[in-house]
Parts: C-alpha cells; structure tokens; sequence
C-alpha cells in the first residue's frame, strides 16, 4: 500500500533530522586550557590537543608536544624548575621539559586516572591532582610516582585543591569541603556541607575559604566552622553561578559571575564595595596586576579597572571599535606579567593585552606549524 | 534565545531537574516521572489510535468476508475495504501518529538528558544558561547521572535497555499494527514489524542510556494501555488473513 510505504519512509527520513538536531547538544568538549609565564616562554595547552611554549618576545614557537593519544585539555600548564606539567582530559599527566619539550614523566605509565579538567597545584615537591573519577591524587614532581591518593569525595572533581598549611582543601560539586592532610591523604576531622554544590575552586584568604555555588551564591566558610561566615549576595542570589575562582587581596573579594558582573566584596563582612557589568558571562578568573584588575568576559571583551574607584575601561578591537576586543570567546584563565596579559582564545589564538597602551597584539597562532 | 529552547528544551530540561529533586536526586526517576507525564498528554492521541485498533481487530470476519468476495480483484479489494474503514471511521494508518508526534519530545528529552548531565566541562557551562533560578533547580545540580546499573549519558554497555527496546517496540508494534488488506501491505507490515524495532534496538546502542531508558518505559506504558484497550493478551494472537501460506494456497 502506498501510503504505508509513504509514512514508512516519512518515519526513516525523520530519523537523521533526530540525529542533527541532537548533534547540537553532543557532548562537546575543546578544552580551555590557559597560558602561564615563566623566564619570558608562554607555556599553553591548545585547542589541538598540544602543549606549547611561546616565546613571549618574539611570538614564535618554542616547542609543541602533541599529546598521544590525542586528547582535550583544560588544565593550565604549570611550571616549577626545568619541567612543566599538564592534566589531560584523557586522564594522565604529562611532565615536559621547559627547555625543548621532551617528555620526561607521565602519570599513569599506562593505562589512565579519570579526566582532569582542574588545573593541577604544586606545593613541596608535590603535585595535587583533582580527577573526575573522584579522587585526589598525588605525585612526586621529579619522578611522576604516586605518593597517595584520596578516598573518594565525590562522583567526580572538576575543581582545583587548595593548599593552607600542611591542609588540602577540596571543593565538590556535591556540596562539600573536605580537608585532607597533604601530606597523607587522611580525610581530617572538619569539613564544611552547603545545599547546593560548589561550582568553582576555593580559594583560601587568612583563615576563610571562599568559593562559589551552585545556588548563585559565593560562600566565605572559615575553616573549622559549621556555617558559612557570609554569603553573598545577601538575599535574593546573583544572576547565575560563580564558576570562576575569585581573587582575593587587601581585604577585598574580586568575583566574575556567569551573570556577566564583577563583584568586589568585603572579605570579612560579605558587603558589596562595587560592582560592574561586562553584560556577559565571566567564565575566567580575573586577574591583579599592578594595582589594576583585568576582567574578561565569554564574549571575548576584555576591561581594565581600577579596583580602588571602580573605573572600567574596555581594551578597543584594534580592527573594529565596535566589536569584542578580542575576536574570539575567552574561557581560559588568564596571566599577566610586566603589564601585559597573556589572553588563550576559543579560536586557538593567543593575545596580549598591553594595559598601560590599552592595546591588543597581533594574536599568536598556536595551531601545529 | 531561539523558540525551540525557550518553548520546549528549556521547559522540559528545568522540569526534569525539578523532577529529580522530588524522587531522591535520581535523575532515572525523573526521566520514568517524566515519560508517564508525556504518556498522560498525549492520551487523547493514544485513546483514538487504541480504539482505532480495536475497531480494526472487531472488522476482521468482514474484512475476510470482502477479501473472499473479491480476493482476485485486489483493486476492488482495496476500494471496498477503504469503503469499510470510511463507514468505522478507522484510519488504518493511526498507529504510526503518535509515533511522529512524539519526534518533537525526544529530540527534547534527548537534549535535556545531555545538558542535564553534563558530562563535559563545556555542557555545564552551557547548562547555567539554560537553568531557572528555582531553589529545587539550583539545589538539584549537578546531577548524578547513575542509576541502577547505567550511566545515563553514555549508551547502555551491556546491551541489557537495547533489547526491552528492542522487544517492547516489536510487542506493541505488534498489538498496534493495522490488519493488511492486501499482500503487498502484508509485506510492508513484516518489514516494518522488523525494522522498528532493530532500528530503535540499534539506536539505543548509539544514544545515552537516559533516552532508552524514556524509550522502554514509554513503550511498556503502551503495551499496558493496548492490552487493557484492546481486550487482553488474545489480540497479541491476532493475524492477518495475509499469512504468506495462504496467500499460496489462493
């Protein structure tokens, strides 16, 4: 019968229109894996699956070691003495030297932890690893061997530990801060349960963690406490979630919002000083340098203000005035150094934003060369 | 904020949310939650395609009366029985409507599953847009995406969901096709009482377990419904007057 062929037909052809149409929600993942500085070279993981070293004078490549098997990154390449090291999504770290990117170490030798999307912390020769399968684990920096790892805190970990003292604190999506001992890996007796889960890493200023939640709040939790010491704002929440770590310094709280503000908060009392509106998200940390702060937003426009006075000035498109300053999405955490701000692109391109000129370089390609 | 997200993806993501808050955190429970609530707005839908079956599966003796009264004329045939489902006011046809309309929702579901979860570190970021900002919404995330033995974003490893899919599509495809009139639609009816439920066996390998696990229940939901609308297991015994043996002996 015809017709029965016709929808017969109707029905197979509607399901590729499924298939693209949920080809859109597909579990995408790039990476934003920031630049660091170290002796003058841009250390960087690309949107390619390499870790590259810039020279930060000249714009030219360095070095580039591709990751294999190939893989996401969303770590921050972080450097101490001749080695540098990056988390991969594949779940291993790798330890390069700085001077001409040659393997030196990876973690595990075979086989993989889960997914690392946190950048990974160096303290005391070690280094503190948050995996997505749950656990914290430690290495030695020279050799890459396991020193402990954690119990398991949560489903998975996508924030960065945090070290006071001889206390690592970890925050998890499920609400909780845990302490552990750094040197061990012992769950200690305090820890800290919200309703709602932490989004973002702790960042611990004196005695007091402050970390943001799920619940569109930022939290100060001092240590040993049962109850937050703030949170912020008060009442009725932000427009969205603090998914980046706030900056911290002189008494005074910096944290970007995915409702596009930067907040400047009294460290001890949760009172709001100031805001300002990027008008969208802020997925990066800001960045302190100079006595001024640099804040970027996901649509790729960069502003320095002054955090005394609250003064916002947006760093110009040098092509077009009226676009972003930068023509790309900006996820990545940032850094700056001797005024200029080393700024990763979604577009797999490196800025520097010069804040005294209030100018943008010529970006820098990092695809494979 | 385009018309697709704003009216359904977005409603149907927040309300999945919500509904994991109610049934313990688990988002499995929210997507069987959210299936029957989906089976509950498209009754008036089902309730005519089941009566529609029934009224198919009462027309048999006449249906075999006509097809003996003019079984060599297979185009008088033909116009004879659309002459009788014209009068029953029966569209042999039905059984596959709710079908389509239920495209719109698991392409919906579909999406919601994947921001829900979101697996990635991109998908989350992309999920704080799409939130409302009701307190079980915020509390709720992120959400665990485990339940029983399944990871609900990734497909089912043990093949265990692709076969009820499987099996529960090829049941009630089974209780819901319409009689064929002719060898031909015979033909077409086999095929598709094969290929549907390979196909949706096959997809439930490629897709998050959280959509087969929409899938399975959903279907179960229908066989229930059919078995009760349509007078009990005997319909299951049905058969087409088309069987390929006596279409020889004619």
């Amino acid at each position: 019968m015809k017709q029965s062929k016709i929808l017969f037909l109707v029905v197979i052809a509607l399901l590729p229109l499924i298939l693209v149409s949920c080809s859109g929600t597909a579990q995408r993942k790039g990476g934003w894996s920031g630049p660091t500085i170290h002796d003058g070279i841009i250390y960087v993981g690309t949107r390619d699956g390499m870790v590259v070293a810039v020279n930060s004078s000249t714009g030219s490549q360095k070095w580039s070691y591709p990751i294999n098997p190939p893989t996401t990154i969303y770590t921050t390449p972080i450097v101490d003495g001749e080695l540098a090291y990056v988390g991969t999504y594949g779940g291993r770290v790798y330890a390069l030297t700085i001077a001409r990117g040659i393997e030196r170490w990876v973690y595990p030798r075979t086989g993989s932890i889960g997914a690392i999307v946190a950048s990974l912390v160096i303290a005391n020769e070690t280094i503190y690893i948050s995996s997505s399968d749950g656990l914290v684990y430690t290495l030695d920096t020279t050799y890459g061997d396991l020193k402990w790892k954690s119990e398991r805190l949560a489903e998975k970990l996508w924030t960065s530990p945090a070290i006071h003292g001889d206390t690592l604190y970890v925050s998890t999506f499920d609400g909780h801060i845990y302490a552990l001992s750094a040197e061990t890996g012992d769950l200690l007796d305090w820890s800290f349960k919200s309703q709602a889960g932490f989004t973002s890493s702790p960042v611990i200023y004196g005695d007091t963690i402050y970390v943001g939640s799920f619940d569109r709040h930022l939290y100060a939790i001092k240590i040993g406490s049962d109850v937050p010491l703030w949170r912020f704002p008060g009442e009725k929440p932000a427009g969205n979630w603090f998914w980046a770590s706030p900056v911290v310094s002189e008494g005074v709280v910096y944290a970007g919002c995915l409702d596009g503000k930067l907040y400047a908060i009294e460290a001890k009392t949760g009172e709001k000083l100031w805001e300002f509106d990027t008008g969208k998200p802020i997925v990066s940390s800001p960045v302190l340098t100079d006595n001024l702060l640099v804040v970027a937003n996901e649509a790729g426009n960069v502003y320095i203000i002054n955090p005394e006075t609250a003064y916002a000035e947006q760093i110009k498109n040098p092509d077009n005035a009226n676009k972003s300053t930068i023509n790309a999405k900006i996820r990545a955490s940032f850094c700056a150094y001797e005024n200029l701000v080393y700024i990763r692109g979604e577009d797999n391109q490196l800025y520097v934003v010069d804040i005294e000129e209030k100018t943008v370089s010529e970006p820098i390609s990092l695809t494979k060369k | 904020m385009n018309p697709w997200d704003f009216i359904i993806a977005n409603p149907v993501l927040n309300v999945l949310i919500a509904l994991s808050h109610f049934l313990f955190g688990q988002f499995g429970l929210a997507i069987i939650a959210l299936t029957i609530i989906v089976r509950l707005i498209t009754w008036p839908l089902n309730r005519r395609q089941l009566k529609s079956t029934k009224a198919l599966q009462d027309m048999q003796p006449k249906i075999q009366e006509l097809q003996k009264k003019y079984g060599k004329n297979q185009q008088k045939l033909q116009q004879e029985m659309m002459k009788l489902y014209k009068e029953a006011g029966v569209n042999p046809l039905g059984c596959l409507w709710p079908m389509l309309v239920q495209f719109p929702i698991w392409i919906a579901l579909y999406q919601a599953i994947m921001r829900a979860l979101a697996t990635t570190p991109e998908n989350l970021l992309d999920l704080s847009a799409r939130l409302y900002s009701w307190d079980i919404v915020t509390q709720t995330i992120p959400l665990s995406s485990k339940f029983l033995w399944l990871d609900l974003g990734q497909p089912d490893p043990y093949w265990i969901l692709a076969i009820i899919v499987g099996g529960t599509t090829w049941i009630q495809q089974r209780m819901t096709q319409a009689p064929a009139i002719d060898p031909r639609q015979e033909s077409t009816n086999r095929m598709m009482l094969l290929m549907m439920p390979l196909m949706f066996g096959f997809l439930t390998l490629m897709f998050p377990s959280g959509l087969a696990l929409y899938w399975a229940v959903s279907n179960i939901i229908g066989i229930i419904t059919q078995y009760f609308a349509t007078g009990g297991r005997g319909y299951l015994k049905f058969h087409s007057p088309f069987k390929p043996k006596q279409a020889k002996g004619k």
